[in-house]
């Protein structure tokens, strides 16, 4: 319909949450954060961005190339390319190779250039040092922020997409279908999630989507609370009438009237919620029943600095530890800017 | 007061017969059921084509609940309810209601939740036309809903704009619109004015009364305020406790109340000029309860005239006179003629109704 307009509450919102500057410059900064985490891959790599080798074009971040290729020695047959290496030998011969800023990838063991046994502390070569299998830490980290934001992001839609259906069905429908699905969720909710997650975690070796779907077994049923009421209170107003006795189909009622009016509030939960995910999949890591071992994570990086042998080694409690820190702090600046945009009262502060 | 004139006698458009609704009492969760609130407790009455019938009574004597099972907003107990020579619209399923939901509409009593604040105006009134396909996507139904807009004395720009820059009397306009946009026989009006301005109301009323001379409307006015029923409505039925307890033309009916419940309640209308003035009836205790109505008929603990049989049946809506009023009171039932009591036949030799 020509006569679609946002309507004028949620615009009033947008405009009061641009008002509060911290949480709109947070939301910028995690944006610009979380998005350069998808180009992990153009940031921290051991292969190049693009190589211009005997007048061909190569994009090696996409495609595989042996070492043939670029007629560097290669011991072992067929094995990949050296960009690093490359690098340096195109130097002066019209071949270029253009690297990514952090020239390793996040599961690349760098023994070869120390002399003694890694972790190395923080140098020219490795900004924040490697960890105790040789590894870049910063690459570690940008690629656990990617995992970290997608996992937990994933994880609240999925969730909120669940909840919301199923809330709202209980608070639409009612009568026993509520009241028996409203017990369901009671027992549902004092399964403890760590124990099943250490069970489950025993038994199979969790990939992503298995501990995604884990952890929604967990997630999706907080949202339904607050749909089922809200939409209690507001099938009961006038319009809802109004819908019906002009003959609005179920469907119609709940997603042009009920839905509309019941779910922007929601937007209030979900920073809080990304941040849980965020701390849930670092604790699981940490607690080794998370995503499994080569997988970039900061829990697995604070696990390997407080293991004894590494006392002391400060660059690698800090750096998962100030990663952690400022994420916690944009979303909950965010969240905050958000709820304080959908305040009803518009003065009203924390201090 | 003008009164308006009856129109001619044609074929109802909605006729309602013993229509009820009991809604159960339960406690706990498995237990049975306690008793009923008899909201609703057979109510039967005929509207006309272009009449205007209205609905009065004390809050909470079912009156909005019969504008709303009639539209099955509220699932009746049992009941009939035809639109002209259709089958029982209070036994068929919601799905084959749909068609008839074009010939009746409802206009609601808070202008203020009535229209979902998130809707242009323009989606609100053009929902109606979407749902049963009347008016194709775009263009037509724009101009469709201009028409409407301009038809309640308001702007075509008003489309685009949202429900809360409107004040209530416009809000109320729109959802007048609403009700027209699928062109109905029938508006059911829920106290659509008690929520406005005096001066507003005014203005609502008329906006009524023009577009029932345009379009030959019939209105269900369910009002308490009886000086709108009295200037806007054709025929008056009262109510009390879920029942109609008299129902007539009226002029007749606000001119010469018969039921002594009737009377209590116009004698409450305030007035300004001070011959006018009535004898206030002032009714003793309050509304006994829907749940366990009294036995006879459910008015006799309040009434200043119950005699013998009040306690013991329920007296019938019967008709008096020319049979146009229609009153459920032993008073005028001829069988018990020789038993009335003092203080009716004196109320009777000088009318009640009037006392200077």
């Amino acid at each position: 319909m020509s006569f679609f307009r946002l309507d004028p509450i949620t615009r009033k919102r947008i405009r009061r949450f641009r008002q509060q500057r911290i949480g709109f410059y947070a939301l910028i900064l995690l944006s610009l954060m979380t998005i350069a985490s998808l180009f992990s891959n153009f940031i921290a790599n051991n292969r190049a961005i693009a190589v211009r080798y005997e007048g061909e074009w190569y994009f090696p971040t996409f495609k595989f190339h042996p070492s043939s290729t670029f007629k560097q020695e290669d011991p072992y047959g067929d094995s990949e390319a050296d960009y690093r290496l490359l690098a340096k030998s195109a130097e002066g011969t019209g071949n270029w190779v253009l690297m990514p800023p952090i020239q390793f990838n996040p599961y690349e063991n760098d023994f070869d250039f120390y002399d003694d046994p890694p972790p190395h502390p923080p140098d020219k070569r490795h900004l924040l040092g490697t960890d105790d299998k040789g590894r870049d830490v910063f690459a570690r980290l940008l690629y656990g922020l990617r995992i970290s934001m997608l996992f937990s992001l994933m994880l609240v839609l999925l969730g909120t997409i669940i909840g919301v259906a199923v809330g709202s069905a209980q608070g639409y429908f009612a009568g026993w279908f509520d009241l028996l699905s409203q017990r369901v969720i009671e027992i549902w909710s004092t399964l403890p999630l760590l124990y099943v997650v250490v069970l489950l975690g025993t038994m199979f070796r969790p990939t992503f989507f298995m501990l995604l779907f884990i952890l929604l077994l967990f997630q999706w049923y907080s949202i339904t609370y607050y749909m089922r009421t809200e939409l209690y209170r507001e099938k009961s107003r006038e319009y809802v009438q109004a819908a019906r006795s002009m003959g609005a189909s179920h469907f119609r009622i709940i997603f042009r009237h009920l839905l509309p009016n019941a779910i922007v509030p929601i937007v209030t939960f979900t920073p809080f919620a990304v941040v849980g995910g965020i701390f849930l999949l670092t604790a699981l890591d940490y607690l080794g029943y998370g995503l499994p071992a080569p997988t970039p994570s900061w829990g697995q990086l604070i696990d390997q600095a407080l293991e004894s042998s590494n006392r002391g080694k400060l660059w690698l409690s800090l750096s998962p530890f100030c990663a952690i820190t400022t994420t916690l702090v944009l979303v909950t600046l965010i969240g905050e800017g958000i709820r304080e945009a959908f305040d009803p009262k518009p003065w009203s502060q924390y201090r | 007061m003008t009164l308006a004139t009856p129109p001619s006698q044609a074929p109802p458009v909605l006729r309602v017969t013993d229509l009820k609704k009991h809604f159960p009492i339960k406690k706990g969760l498995f237990s049975r059921i306690h008793g009923h609130v008899k909201a609703v407790d057979g109510v039967s009455f005929e509207l006309g084509r272009g009449e205007t019938l209205g609905l009065v009574g004390e809050s909470g004597c079912g009156k909005t609940t019969t504008g709303r099972l009639i539209l099955k907003l509220v699932e009746p107990s049992s009941g009939d309810v035809r639109l002209g020579d259709s089958p029982n619209l209070a036994q068929i399923p919601n799905r084959q209601w749909l068609p008839y939901r074009r010939r009746i509409q409802m206009i609601f009593q808070d202008p203020f939740s009535s229209l979902n604040p998130r809707m242009p105006v323009g989606s609100i009134i053009g929902e109606a036309l979407a749902i049963h396909k009347l008016a194709a996507r775009g263009e037509q139904r724009i101009k469709r809903v201009h028409e409407l807009l301009e038809q309640v004395g308001l702007n075509a720009e008003a489309a685009k704009r949202f429900p809360h820059e409107f004040s209530g009397g416009q809000r109320q306009r729109i959802g007048i619109a609403r009700a027209l946009a699928v062109q109905p026989e029938i508006i059911i009006a829920d106290e659509p004015v008690s929520a406005l301005d005096v001066s507003i109301q005014a203005q609502v009323i008329n906006l009524l009364e023009d577009l029932q001379k345009q379009m030959g409307l019939s209105y269900l006015f369910i009002s308490h305020d009886l000086g709108v029923i009295g200037h806007l409505c054709h025929r008056v039925a009262v109510m009390y406790l879920g029942k109609i307890v008299e129902i007539g033309p009226g002029t007749a009916l606000l001119q010469q109340p018969r039921h002594p419940y009737t009377k209590a309640l116009l004698s409450a209308v305030p007035t300004i000029e001070k011959e006018k003035r009535r004898k206030r009836i002032i009714l003793q205790g309050d509304v006994p309860s829907p749940v366990n109505p009294p036995t006879g008929c459910h008015f006799h603990p309040r009434c200043p005239h119950r005699f013998a049989p009040c306690d013991k049946s329920y007296p019938n809506l019967a008709p008096l006179g020319d049979g146009s009023v229609r009153v459920a009171c032993h008073l005028y039932d001829p069988q018990y003629k020789d038993q009335l009591p003092e203080s009716f036949r004196s109320s009777q030799s000088s009318p009640a109704v009037l006392t200077a």
